[in-house]
């Protein structure tokens, strides 16, 4: 095994994030089995279905860059939800809702960055906890009941297409370049670069670890608020549930694109890909007759196979 | 005296938390609940209120294992439903009881090797088989129902001398995790490699001569199998199998544990503070459903609790 992961051949192969190898198996799959579902149109609604996911991959990534994690996201996209649905700010516009969402995500992510950068608390206990005080939040003011309608502009919005492609796809494409060129061409992509390698070193080469990390968290949770923006033009309706496993996936997506907690080999659009990959997934296990349950067994192995892969990556000399 | 007194209210100095203050809100709530309701301080509530409280105690006694070495287990909920969902396939006893427990050990090796062979954090590696799990038992039963054995019911509604066997649960795993704990050259191990992870010096204690791998494998297993208890009792109180019963116990035996002082950064912590932590949540619980408290807002202030609770202890690293 040690001389095999050792090879240089091996050793280059290993640095391409995994979600590359399987977007491929999965094309393949479904390319075998449904042939005539592979045209642009069926696959833009799919991978349209994901844009969510996607968008909240961007913050999860940028938080696993600095050895954190961010599981509220499910809570935001609740609470935006709720905020738009539940008819509490009667005739607000389009622009009201956006800033009232991105507020909402700023504070969240600021109290998590606060809580995980300055009291040090583990990211993971704070931002489930978080997440289960909104969902209970929502879950109470709704009384466990859907809330009402969303204003019919989100869906439109959410319905357009620009040259055939839908235009949340677009939007995503967008914003993973944004970031991208935020984590490649900005001091702060730096910053969170040198705090994932060794937030020591770094603090003593001057470093503000403990800023980058909120900044980080912040940052997350004003995406995860977009994402929750664009989860709410898809389903169109107030939800209980909406988005609630979406943090789970995109961690997944994360692992499966390369970047582990501290190391970002997979830059930004590896795990792009491993969220394509969860699109791709999804239509396949349909397609295949999996239900529920098989998404949920497949969900985890993904996961697990991510994180073998690179903790033997680690490991090797 | 004054000191000692001092130092066990403040956790400080010592190996075993914070678990003096979480004792005094049990009792605070305990006091005002006999105070404000007619119905707390009875027999049968109290009682009512062990049999509610004796799955948390259980899994959360598990939990603690694992925090202990600076892990942490977030496929509890899955097994514990899981163990549910086995228990009602419509075998006789003799194969499910046993079967339960290979099946969770199975899990918490998993876990354990994943973590130490193949380097991957414990909180992807747990998240993971929480999924796998969850998916395994939703083949196993969509939603709830079968039996279970006779055994099992009978195990947890009957009553001895008086006193329901939920009460002897508690005192029987209580008892074997204060040996596990107290009692072995094991437990003493699990500190001195918690202490290490939690100082930032993870090769301590496989210095000196401790068997760290092995050891943390063990942790996971024997987590699993305390989930696997509570999975069992829980079984026998509903009756039948249930996909989501465990749903948010991975939570509640964090809380449970965090309450009780222990610090999730490894080394430090105590059996009986998390005892006392479960039973805080418990009464919680208890108060809050006389009170009338929607469940809903229960769920928020619980996770109010662990924000509140984790957001006390002091720890060097960031991140995770």
């Amino acid at each position: 095994m040690a001389a095999v992961l050792s090879n240089p051949i091996a050793r280059r192969l290993l640095r391409i994030p995994p979600s590359y190898f399987v977007f491929l198996v999965l094309l393949a799959t479904l390319w075998i089995a449904r042939p005539n579902m592979l045209n642009l149109n069926i696959m833009g609604i799919f991978i349209r279905q994901i844009v969510p996911l996607g968008i909240l991959v961007l913050g999860q990534l940028v938080v696993m860059r600095v050895k954190s994690i961010d599981l509220s996201g499910g809570g935001i996209i609740l609470l935006i939800n709720y905020f738009i649905s539940s008819g509490s700010f009667p005739g607000a516009s389009l622009p009201f809702f956006i800033v009232l969402a991105l507020a909402t995500g700023l504070v969240i992510g600021l109290f998590n960055g606060f809580m995980i950068g300055n009291r040090r608390v583990s990211a993971v206990i704070v931002t489930l906890a978080v997440s289960i005080i909104l969902v209970g939040l929502v879950q109470f003011l709704s009384s466990g009941n859907p809330p009402g309608d969303v204003p019919k502009l989100f869906n439109d919005l959410y319905n357009t297409k620009f040259l055939s492609v839908p235009t949340p796809v677009l939007f995503w494409i967008l914003l993973t370049a944004l970031v991208w060129l935020l984590l490649s061409r900005t001091v702060f992509g730096r910053y969170v670069a040198s705090v994932g390698e060794n937030a020591e070193a770094a603090h003593f080469s001057g470093v503000p670890v403990q800023r980058t990390v909120i900044l980080a968290h912040t940052l997350a949770g004003l995406i995860a608020a977009i994402a929750a923006l664009v989860q709410t033009g898809s389903i169109a309706v107030g939800s209980v549930r909406v988005g609630l496993d979406l943090p789970i996936l995109a961690v997944a997506a994360t692992i499966l694109g390369g970047v582990v907690f501290g190391r970002g080999d997979g830059g930004v659009w590896g795990p792009f890909f491993g969220a394509l990959c969860f699109a791709l997934l999804f239509v396949v296990m349909t397609v295949l007759g999996i239900d529920e349950p098989g998404k949920l067994i497949a969900q985890g192995v993904i996961i697990l196979g991510a994180a073998i892969f690179y903790g033997v990556r680690v490991r090797a000399p | 005296m004054h000191r000692s007194l001092f130092n066990i209210l403040s956790g400080r100095n010592t190996r075993q938390g914070l678990w003096g203050l979480p004792l005094l809100v049990a009792l605070l709530i305990s006091l005002w609940l006999t105070v404000e309701t007619t119905q707390f301080a009875t027999a049968e509530n109290l009682f009512n209120l062990v049999a509610q409280a004796m799955p948390l105690i259980i899994a959360a006694i598990g939990q603690l294992v694992v925090v202990l070495i600076g892990g942490l287990d977030l496929s509890v909920g899955s097994v514990i439903s899981f163990t549910t969902a086995v228990l009602a396939l419509d075998q006789p006893a003799i194969v499910l009881i046993p079967a339960v427990f290979v099946l969770a050990a199975f899990i918490g090796l998993i876990n354990g090797l994943a973590i130490t062979r193949f380097n991957v954090h414990p909180i992807i590696a747990t998240l993971s088989t929480q999924y796998i799990v969850l998916g395994v038992t939703r083949i196993l039963r969509p939603v709830s129902g079968g039996t279970v054995p006779e055994i099992v019911i009978a195990a947890v509604s009957g009553s001895f001398l008086g006193i329901p066997y939920p009460v002897f649960w508690g005192i029987v795993v209580i008892l074997a995790a204060w040996k596990l704990l107290y009692g072995s050259r094991y437990g003493l191990h699990l500190f001195a490699i918690g202490g290490g992870i939690a100082s930032g010096a993870e090769s301590a204690a496989r210095n000196f001569g401790v068997a760290d791998r092995r050891n943390i494998i063990l942790a996971y297993v024997v987590c699993s199998c305390f989930a696997a208890v509570a999975g069992v009792f829980l079984a026998g109180r509903i009756v039948s199998g249930d996909p989501n019963v465990g749903l948010l116990f991975e939570l509640d035996t964090v809380t449970a544990v965090a309450l009780g002082g222990t610090q999730l950064s490894g080394g430090i912590g105590s059996l009986h503070g998390t005892v006392i932590g479960a039973l805080v949540m418990a009464l919680l619980a208890n108060g809050m459903n006389l009170a009338n408290v929607s469940p809903f807002v229960q769920t928020a202030i619980k996770g109010g609790i662990l924000l509140a609770v984790v957001g006390l202890q002091s720890r060097k690293k960031m991140g995770l």
